[in-house]
């Protein structure tokens, strides 16, 4: 009896991309598995919850193991059930397997490094979830996320203006406890020996590792500087398994180090987004970085070992243990340099066991802490971890990865440890000798039209304004349109193939003082756009007649439209591939539909600020 | 089996090699060959990885089974092409008691798999059917090895009847992860060792 089930367009589409992403490593991972389960101890899931297999590494491995041996093992494909191989069929088995390789694995690669046939589950498990965001199945959390760094540039969707006024305000404090004015926080200054790059976290909600690092650069008398664009080191494509994410924020930052002439990139403390920008980024963007890449770890090292800044490691006398974020010690071998600097900067250091390429999950690692569907399992599992915390007796843990300083402190909380989380960064900069401080970088470098030094007292040019190479949004206009209202003056055309949509979309637009030429095919957008020449062009992306990816690829390859905004309005956000995989600027908006009033304006003006003047 | 095991090979070559275009990092003292030897040493070292470190009861029984293996395949070749061999008390003394550790092995590795709900979960008839296949053969083994006809011939017959069933089954199964060993362990610790994740540092 041969007969096949109907399968559905997803479950296609997986198995027809799972053959696509197989590589020989993850073959020789999927048929070298004996079942010997000695997996299954060294994981923290399964710690944490004795008496439940389905925590297993090996049965979650066989979760994506089944379709390979079903698929493209030809045992499985002969004898199914004597292998236990087996396919996918509808969207709920789909989501089935959401549920374990994003909410059962944290990707932190411990059974990897115990399995005795050298079966490396937590890449392929890395593989499945990518195929599953290929179809769109994925964690809320990761959908939201990943889409910020496809389209705003950063993982949590950080503005330009946040960012300049966050490194400013920095550079202010930095210049009020220091009492220095020469103090600085230099942006897209060219030439520098080091380029640093942060985490958005540390702009939303720990700005105090940036002004740290700052003094840390200034008592070195580093020549560094931040860019103004593009310094999102870290990368969500690690975490939902999408390379083509992966490699797309990694270029960015590469690119934007060449283009500012930096010999080296330095990354602030962040496990994936070292591991990402400093060993995978290379291979998914296909990359040859040209400059020398490192963790700020190191930096501090080099800094104290060659004496450009002075500590004194009695200023950090609390007792402190270190947490070895997975992918720095598992996935990169960076594991003995933040010892080595922790034994410089304080007094009480005590280890945690087991540690180094051993050390257990902080449990917030692989994203987890953007899938809030799985928090309980997440928190029930980092029993693991609270005990190992509790045991070392300190009362901080330090750890070199802002998502472990996230997962760590909720752990602490949830399980009441009473112990603080802090960073590398910061025990450094409480520890610097001021008195000894180095010679800070005082000479006036050429700087480029739009860079700007935040704070900068001997820098020519203006702050924050200048580094947008914008056009002012009018407010007011010359030829008696409404003064005040946020997009007079302004042109727009609109495309939308659904009239209420359009009409809803073109009726805010000039309630608030815009020009709208109404579009609804591909075609006619076009054709708008080359006959009114508008600021903005708005995209749906679902429209008959000519493929709205075309169109917007047209548009942005032709000089005269260099300067047009294009904002994408879409109830497909699983279809803005067809926009962000082409090889031409990224459009400077984009919205999901349903979309408010307040929401459009907003973006409006904002992709008028972003624009690209010609 | 070697028609089959070669394409086998050949089938997991055409799959391409990922590689690593950074710079390594971590310890400079770690190279990828280090790495891949550390990694292909690790079958010798049960105190590399902590689940064999933690559990050595489990590594015991992994040496002697695959000891048992090794001796009964030798039994194998030398009852047809070197029945002298086995004249010899202490020899075959020395393999019955290695196979007949193994089979007492087998049997305890079938019990885990089916009393332990987390290897019942992972276990696929082949991995039920492989471990009992061998336990068997093992038990036959230990008959076979004083190579003795005076009783009969029946154990001699079972022993070789099973081995020729193996050449036939061992492709086929999860027995054959032997070659598959080399590969991964060779692409894990080439990566690992790139990355100066292996050797693994302890403290």
């Amino acid at each position: 009896m041969n007969k096949e089930r109907f399968r559905s367009q997803k479950a296609e589409k997986v198995l027809e991309r799972m053959g696509q992403k197989l590589n020989r490593q993850m073959v020789g991972s999927m048929v070298a598995c004996v079942h010997c389960g000695m997996c299954t101890e060294c994981c923290h899931y399964v710690l944490a919850n004795p008496g439940d297999p389905t925590y297993a590494p090996a049965y979650k491995a066989d979760k994506i193991r089944k379709l390979f041996k079903r698929h493209f093992d030809w045992t499985g494909r002969v004898f199914p059930w004597w292998v236990k191989a087996g396919s996918v069929f509808t969207d709920e088995e789909l989501e089935e397997l959401k549920d374990t390789v994003f909410g059962k694995c944290t990707n932190c690669r411990r059974c990897s490094i115990n399995c005795p046939m050298g079966v490396d589950f937590a890449t392929f498990n890395r593989m499945a979830r990518g195929l599953l965001v290929s179809v769109g199945i994925m964690p809320e959390g990761v959908a939201v996320v990943s889409k910020d760094q496809w389209e705003i540039g950063n993982q949590m969707g950080v503005l330009k203006e946040e960012y300049v006024e966050t490194l400013e305000w920095m550079a202010e404090e930095l210049q009020d406890e220091l009492d220095d004015p020469a103090i600085e926080i230099p942006i897209d200054r060219p030439n520098c020996d080091v380029v640093y790059s942060i985490n958005p976290r540390e702009v939303k909600y720990d700005p105090r590792s940036i002004s740290d690092a700052a003094k840390i650069f200034h008592f070195a008398g580093e020549s560094w500087t931040m860019p103004s664009e593009c310094w999102d080191m870290t990368n969500f494509g690690l975490f939902s398994g999408d390379d083509a994410l992966g490699g797309s924020v990694a270029r960015r930052l590469y690119e934007k180090v060449e283009e500012l002439g930096g010999k080296r990139l330095v990354i602030s403390e962040c496990g994936h987004g070292y591991r990402s920008t400093r060993c995978e980024g290379p291979n998914w963007a296909q990359f040859n970085v040209p400059f020398a890449m490192e963790s700020s770890v190191e930096t501090m090292i080099r800094y104290i070992k060659q004496g450009r800044i002075k500590v004194d490691k009695t200023r950090n006398s609390i007792p402190v243990t270190f947490h070895d974020s997975c992918n720095n010690a598992r996935s990169c071998g960076l594991f003995e340099e933040p010892r080595e600097l922790l034994n410089l900067v304080v007094s009480d250091f005590r280890e945690m066991y087991p540690n180094r390429a051993e050390n257990y999950c902080c449990t917030g690692g692989g994203g987890a802490m953007s899938m809030s569907e799985y928090t309980p399992r997440r928190l029930k599992s980092a029993v693991i971890k609270a005990n190992q915390l509790k045991e070392t007796g300190a009362k901080v843990v330090v750890t070199s990865c802002h998502n472990c300083v996230d997962g760590l402190s909720d752990v602490i909380r949830h399980y009441k440890l009473g112990m603080e989380v802090t960073q590398l960064v910061n025990l450094v900069a409480n520890a610097l000798v001021m008195e000894e401080k180095a010679a800070a970088v005082t000479e006036k470098v050429a700087v480029p039209a739009e860079a700007v030094a935040v704070g900068a007292a001997v820098m020519d040019t203006p702050p924050a304004e200048a580094a947008i190479p914008a056009k002012e949004v009018p407010v007011t206009t010359s030829d008696g349109e409404p003064e005040g209202l946020p997009l007079a003056g302004l042109k727009l055309v609109v495309a939308d193939d659904e009239p209420d949509q359009l009409e809803y979309l073109a009726t805010v637009f000039e309630d608030h003082g815009a020009e709208v030429v109404r579009a609804t095919t591909g075609d006619e957008a076009l054709a708008a756009v080359r006959g009114e020449k508008p600021d903005v062009l708005t995209l749906d992306l679902e429209m008959p007649g000519r493929d709205v990816g075309d169109v917007f690829e047209t548009l942005r390859k032709d000089p005269e439209f260099a300067s047009l905004a294009i904002c994408i309005i879409t109830g497909r956000p699983e279809l803005r591939k067809l926009i962000y995989d082409r090889s031409v600027r990224v459009p400077e908006g984009y919205l999901d539909k349903p979309v408010t009033p307040d929401a459009l304006v907003r973006t409006i003006r904002k992709v008028i600020e972003l624009r690209h003047d010609a | 089996m070697a028609v089959v095991y070669t394409t086998r090979i050949i089938w997991l070559l055409r799959f391409k090699a990922g590689g690593e275009r950074q710079a390594p990092t971590g310890s400079s003292d770690t190279t990828p060959g280090k790495g891949i030897l550390y990694s292909w040493a690790n079958i010798a070292m049960p105190w590399a990885m902590e689940s064999t470190r933690k559990n050595p009861f489990m590594y015991v029984q992994f040496v002697i089974f695959h000891l048992g293996v090794v001796a009964a395949i030798a039994v194998s070749f030398m009852i047809p092409y070197a029945p002298t061999a086995l004249d010899g008390v202490v020899l075959v003394t020395c393999l019955q008691v290695v196979i007949g550790a193994a089979f007492v092995v087998g049997v305890v590795r079938l019990i885990r798999r089916v009393v332990s709900p987390y290897m019942r979960k992972i276990s696929s008839p082949d991995d039920y059917f492989s471990l009992a296949l061998l336990t068997v053969w093992f038990f036959s083994a230990v008959l076979a090895v004083p190579n003795q006809t005076t009783g009969g011939e029946a154990h001699l017959l079972a022993f070789f009847i099973l081995t020729a069933f193996f050449l036939v089954y061992v492709p086929f199964s999860k027995i054959s992860h032997y070659l598959y060993y080399p590969f991964t362990r060779y692409y894990f610790g080439k990566t690992m060792g790139y990355r100066g994740v292996y050797p693994v540092h302890r403290a």
